[in-house]
């Protein structure tokens, strides 16, 4: 996936056909972070925390909600994926771009959460099996497009 | 030219009970991010610039720190406002947390 071009409403990417076959399979996957992985505080008394906690928790469950209709909704617009002799030209605004790392960035971690949280520097690893290739392979896919947001992000701000 | 109706309701001059306890207005709360193996150096960067507003700079500064010493205090606030914080970059997936300073 690069980026072909950019303006103050659009970025433009050009898409391999096999490329937009794994976003769109990869985007299957959403939403992957259990609702109750993230906790506000690590010292606070979770007494004293439980209001917040069931909040963030409500307020990210919605959004997810909204994100997953909304990216249904983004999948089936025909103008989104511009056929052209080599694949696609993938349109996307820079708030549909900030919007999409979000979504593919809770694959990513909800893949390594459900390999089991492997951390080189701890010294955890994970046995990979059937069950859960795909998750590694989930990880790697989200990284690749990720990157390509990223720089097109990066290359918007250098102007 | 229409007239201008007398108010039927009128207004409630009561004192209104105080819903807010004195400590969530103050900026105790410190946001601090947490390192994990997964969030890409990039994405933790462009994350900080988006919710903080941040320039370049200072959210590499920031993510870096994250990086090398596990964990970076990102601001200190309200509770009010440190929740919104956390709520904002969990939202992205990162790992925060508030913490009492």
């Amino acid at each position: 996936m690069n980026l072909l071009e950019f303006d103050e409403t659009n970025f433009v990417f050009e898409l391999g056909k096999r490329e937009k076959r794994l976003l769109l399979e990869v985007l299957k996957l959403y939403p992957l972070i259990p609702s109750t992985y993230h906790k506000p505080s690590k010292s606070l008394d979770e007494t004293e925390v439980a209001a917040t906690q069931k909040l963030l928790q409500e307020a990210l469950a919605e959004r997810k909600q909204e994100s997953k209709k909304q990216l249904q909704s983004m999948l089936n617009e025909v103008s989104r994926f511009k056929e052209t002799k080599s694949g696609y030209r993938f349109i996307l605004s820079p708030q549909q771009a900030d919007w999409l790392l979000e979504v593919i960035n809770d694959i990513r971690v909800g893949s390594w959460i459900l390999l089991g949280q492997p951390d080189e520097k701890q010294g955890t690893t994970f046995d990979l099996t059937e069950t859960n290739a795909r998750y590694l392979w989930a990880m790697e896919v989200c990284g690749y497009f990720q990157f390509a947001l990223l720089k097109a992000f990066e290359l918007r701000s250098s102007g | 030219m229409a007239e201008t109706a007398e108010p039927l309701v009128l207004p409630d001059i009561g004192h209104e009970e105080e819903t807010s306890p004195k400590d969530s207005l103050e900026p105790g709360y410190l946001v601090i991010c947490w390192d994990d193996p997964v969030n890409l150096m990039d994405y933790v960067t462009h994350v900080f610039q988006t919710v903080f507003g941040w320039n370049k700079p200072k959210a590499e500064f920031h993510m870096l720190q994250v990086h090398n010493q596990g964990k970076s205090v990102l601001t200190r606030e309200s509770l009010e406002k440190a929740e919104h914080y956390v709520h904002q970059l969990q939202k992205y997936s990162l790992h925060a947390t508030m913490e009492r300073d």
